[in-house]
């Protein structure tokens, strides 16, 4: 598994040290002007585009025989699967670390950037549940279809993760009254929801990858 | 006789191109070199995959050290290292960062080993692998299949891409591993001199089925191909063919017993035969 992880990492290290730069520098412009939309922006570009990133550095791994020859070496399917998992985990943690770090400097420097202070939980909600969502949908179709079709699984997965946390929102706006108590209940169903559908993923594209041939 | 590596009665169908892999039997000792041919599609990248469970077989055995492997059995896994045709690693890794990921997941990596080969086949450990040519590649492949102390190698192509000076100094790698009696190489390649250089035995497979296997020194002492006219031919005893090819002014016939068909047949030119021809023989000749 550590070397598996090792290898997910290297995987994505190139991209994300880009992305990593380019948040950089347009953290420093989000905490330097007050804006709510682009501080809201950011906080989902960030949770969201860490986890984006994670799932094309496996497309990389493909190009070259690697996804093949790993089958070969001493892991079982369960674990490679577990490791893109698990990474894609710590990718959204350093997304959502990210987006943490830029609220609470314009939070410093300019006072709350909201209309209320819970709004920040439902902001977070929403990143992780989209993030999570999209990642429960890549892998099962990744392997699935195959992973000359990737570009097309990660924005199917991309505009269904928005969709359904959108979704969600709708019918908890439609039933629920506004009020505090909704948001919070709303950012637990959207981690919820968002959780169970990650974690039902993972034996499902398990079960895809067991009986894929190489 | 001991086999590190036996199949039974393998099948594989892919049911889009036809291709069937039909019935496959062979084995490998310990100790030995087997040298996989056939031409291409023939289904040996197919029986590599059978056999490493990269490619679900329909049926049969496959037995590595004595054992069927499953996915969960890793530790059969531990002792084969392998070489595929190509781009083995992402690009996007280095060398180091490959022996850091292989650390990480052989028990027995031996960092040290895995050093020396690259200073040996003059390897850069810092540049990415996506700038390596197509030998360097192969020779990194090499390294990295030898250096968790593999018993069993299995190479599909591995010589392919390299210049005759280094597949020379990876044969004579090959050769060393396999002084070990417990070492075995499964080597499939086009490169047939590469096999005549350092196999044992010789399997062939053509559309999927196993024509025959044979050991080298059979090859070399015994089998050779008689030239003879057609009148020769039609006088032969279809017990000694194994199989004939019409050309313009002879036909060539492939024997398995070289100096006894010289003894019955006195008229008739009989030449050593080499893998290269034996294959044209098995694959485009006919059989009585």
């Amino acid at each position: 598994m550590k070397g598996l992880m090792k290898n997910n990492f290297f995987a994505v290290y190139a991209n994300a040290k880009a992305f990593f730069i380019f948040m950089c520098i347009l953290g420093i412009f989000v905490v330097a002007v007050i804006s709510q939309p682009l501080l809201i922006g950011y906080a989902l570009l960030s949770m969201v585009g860490f986890s984006v990133n994670a799932i094309t550095g496996i497309k990389r791994e493909y190009v070259s025989k690697w996804g093949k020859y790993k089958l070969t070496l001493p892991v079982q399917r369960t674990a490679i699967i577990k490791s893109y998992f698990i990474s894609q985990l710590l990718w959204l943690l350093v997304g959502t670390l990210y987006a943490g770090i830029v609220i609470s400097l314009s939070w410093a420097l300019h006072g709350c950037p909201f209309d209320k202070s819970i709004d920040i939980v439902s902001i977070f909600a929403l990143g992780i549940c989209v993030s999570n969502f999209t990642s429960a949908l890549f892998f099962p179709l990744f392997y699935l279809g195959g992973e000359e079709k990737s570009d097309v699984f990660l924005i199917i997965s991309l505009l269904c993760g928005i969709g359904a946390a959108m979704g969600i929102i709708s019918v908890l706006n439609f039933y629920l009254p506004p009020g505090i108590t909704t948001i919070l209940v709303g950012a637990a169903v959207l981690l919820l929801c968002s959780l169970l559908v990650f974690a039902l993923s993972y034996p499902l594209t398990v079960g895809i990858y067991r009986k894929r041939d190489y | 006789m001991d086999h590190i590596l036996e199949l039974q009665q393998i099948c594989k169908t892919f049911p889009k191109s036809n291709f069937v892999l039909d019935k496959l039997s062979f084995s490998l000792p310990y100790g030995a070199i087997l040298g996989f041919v056939g031409e291409n599609g023939a289904g040996k990248t197919t029986t590599i995959g059978c056999i490493l469970n990269t490619v679900s077989k329909d049926s049969g055995v496959v037995k590595l050290f004595g054992k069927e492997m499953q996915d969960a059995d890793t530790d059969i896994r531990e002792k084969i290292g392998v070489v595929y045709d190509g781009d083995n690693f992402p690009g996007f890794l280095t060398a180091k960062q490959l022996s850091q990921v292989m650390e990480g997941i052989y028990k027995q990596w031996d960092n040290g080993l895995f050093q020396k080969y690259l200073e040996d086949f003059h390897l850069p450990v810092r540049q990415k692998i996506k700038n390596y040519s197509r030998g360097m590649t192969m020779k990194l492949a090499i390294a990295a299949a030898l250096s968790h102390h593999p018993q069993l190698l299995i190479l599909d192509e591995a010589t392919s891409g390299l210049d005759p000076i280094m597949r020379d100094e990876i044969l004579d790698v090959f050769l060393e591993f396999v002084q070990d009696e417990s070492h075995s190489i499964l080597l499939s390649s086009h490169i047939t001199s590469d096999l005549e250089k350092i196999a044992d035995y010789i399997t062939f497979i053509h559309n999927g089925k196993l024509i025959m296997t044979v050991s080298k020194n059979d090859l070399v002492y015994h089998y050779a191909v008689m030239r003879c006219k057609k009148s020769q031919f039609l006088a032969l005893d279809p017990a000694d063919i194994i199989a004939y090819r019409k050309r313009d002014y002879q036909i060539d016939v492939l024997v398995a017993h070289g100096k006894e068909a010289q003894r019955k047949y006195k008229d008739t030119v009989v030449d050593h035969v080499s893998i290269d021809e034996i294959m044209l023989l098995l694959v485009k000749g006919e059989r009585v």
